[in-house]
């Protein structure tokens, strides 16, 4: 589904953020991406849908090359949601405009039909009350589910998930992380960027420990658990594990 | 001076200086004000839109216009718009383009170099994450634009944009060189035919305090509501 192949990203031409990544997530599938900051991982996530470019190797998502000039990626992007650490919802429209708005305007929906849409994924995430509010209106937490319901309303074959809980109160973090292990149960096709290892240990496939823009780790979820092989996604674990 | 201060001079030119004078000062503020703001938008889109050339033409054009007096270009647009107009058409003499079509050009040119830069800083201070999340469902460039930045945009900068249309509110009255009866050239008219120099500027002074402390009120009120919703 989604195929990274010797990635390098430069910001400048000094600093490498993403020194020759090799991954891939297949259908059904879900990575936790986690690492230090300034590891590269959100650099490397937002690479997969092309809202970073990248100097170096390719990526290719469901069959299509991201960083091909000639791909279509407004397209391409509609068929993989994503989720900020800000939300980044639209705070000019009220919720269910929010996950109206690309439905009609991308996908070509009928105003209806994306209503409806819209109506049963603000209920699937249990904020259906509130579609008629502004997004300042409503706590992190509600914001982050709106959030990732505004990206399910595209029907996306893939979720990115950028530290979607990075940005919240701690008595928020479960229902946001309770919707995402939804998700995954589903069957969703998942990249997640996160620290929540309780959550990787719960519904993850595979963890990818990145540092200093390299993937230092990529293994069974078990296996990483269990012992990881480098001494920095050891220490990094003891680190995040002790509390 | 009081004492023989002449209420009914006033009193009989108001429809005239109503009806025909702030008529033509309120469509002149109006239509410039639109054209400025739609223009001043492209402007500024083409500055922040990261193509060197454009950015650079852009950004040229308004320091250019805002190193020329207002009145200086209002006059000199005048004289000049019906030769442009002959060389683009090949005629063989001038075009007329009258007063009023002359005035609004100028005016549209002018307050588009200024609303650009208003503009512009109301797209910068859209953060990075909102283009980012419109990119990310899907939507083009010029649907980002149209639907999430703008009109963001616009709502953090209205306050700033009403203040500088109450500027070119009174600004308009510089059309006095090209002698259009607008409200002050209207005054000024009664003025010079009645001899009234003094009832007639007072009152268009007057008139003009009053209609641009009233709407900066309104402006100072909408902050606040603003500032709120937000």
């Amino acid at each position: 589904m989604i195929e990274i192949n010797h990635v390098d990203k430069w910001y400048g031409p000094s600093f490498q953020a993403l020194k020759d990544c090799t991954t891939s997530v297949t259908k059904g599938e879900v990575v936790v991406v986690c690492g230090p900051s300034g590891s590269g991982k959100s650099t490397l996530i937002k690479c997969v849908n092309a809202l970073e470019p990248i100097q170096g190797g390719e990526i290719i998502l469901d069959g299509i090359k991201v960083n091909d000039p000639k791909t279509d990626l407004p397209k391409l992007r509609s068929r993989v949601g994503m989720v900020f650490q800000h939300f980044e919802l639209f705070p000019h429209l009220r919720i269910i405009d929010n996950l109206c708005l690309a439905q009609e305007k991308v996908l070509g929906r009928k105003h209806e039909e994306a209503l409806a849409k819209g109506k049963k994924l603000l209920d699937r995430v249990g904020l259906t009350e509130h579609a008629t509010k502004f997004p300042a209106q409503l706590s992190g937490g509600q914001q982050q589910r709106v959030a990732i319901a505004r990206a399910l309303a595209m029907d996306p074959i893939a979720m990115l998930f950028d530290e979607p809980t990075s940005a919240l109160d701690p008595e928020m973090i479960s229902e946001v992380l309770d919707v995402m292990v939804d998700l995954a149960r589903d069957g969703m096709t998942m990249m997640v960027v996160t620290h929540e290892m309780g959550f990787a240990n719960k519904v993850a496939d595979r963890v990818i420990f990145m540092d200093r823009g390299e993937i230092v780790e990529d293994a069974k979820k078990t296996d990483f658990f269990g012992k990881p092989r480098s001494d920095r996604a050891q220490k990094f674990l003891s680190k995040i594990l002790q509390h | 001076m009081i004492g023989n201060f002449d209420f009914d001079v006033i009193r009989r030119a108001l429809p005239y200086l109503f009806f025909e004078g702030m008529r033509f000062t309120l469509t002149l503020t109006a239509l410039s004000a639109f054209g400025g703001l739609v223009f001043g938008t492209l402007i500024a889109m083409m500055r922040l839109s990261g193509y060197r050339l454009l950015a650079r033409v852009a950004g040229l054009y308004v320091d250019f216009i805002r190193s020329l007096p207002l009145v200086l270009v209002i006059f000199w647009f005048y004289f000049l718009v019906p030769y442009i107009g002959q060389w683009l058409t090949g005629a063989s003499r001038p075009i007329s383009v009258g007063a009023f079509a002359s005035s609004l050009i100028t005016f549209i040119a002018f307050e588009s170099a200024y609303f650009s830069e208003i503009m512009r800083a109301g797209i910068q201070s859209i953060s990075r994450g909102q283009p980012a999340a419109a990119n990310a469902l899907g939507l083009t460039y010029g649907q980002t634009m149209r639907y999430v930045v703008l009109p963001q945009a616009f709502r953090n900068m209205l306050p700033v944009l009403l203040t500088q249309t109450i500027v070119l509110f009174q600004d308009t009255s510089l059309v006095y060189v090209l002698s259009i009866t607008d409200f002050l050239g209207a005054a000024s008219k009664v003025a010079q035919r009645d001899g009234r120099l003094v009832e007639m500027y007072l009152f268009a002074a007057l008139v003009y305090f009053v209609i641009s402390s009233i709407a900066s009120i309104g402006v100072r009120r909408l902050q606040a509501r603003i500032s709120i919703v937000r």
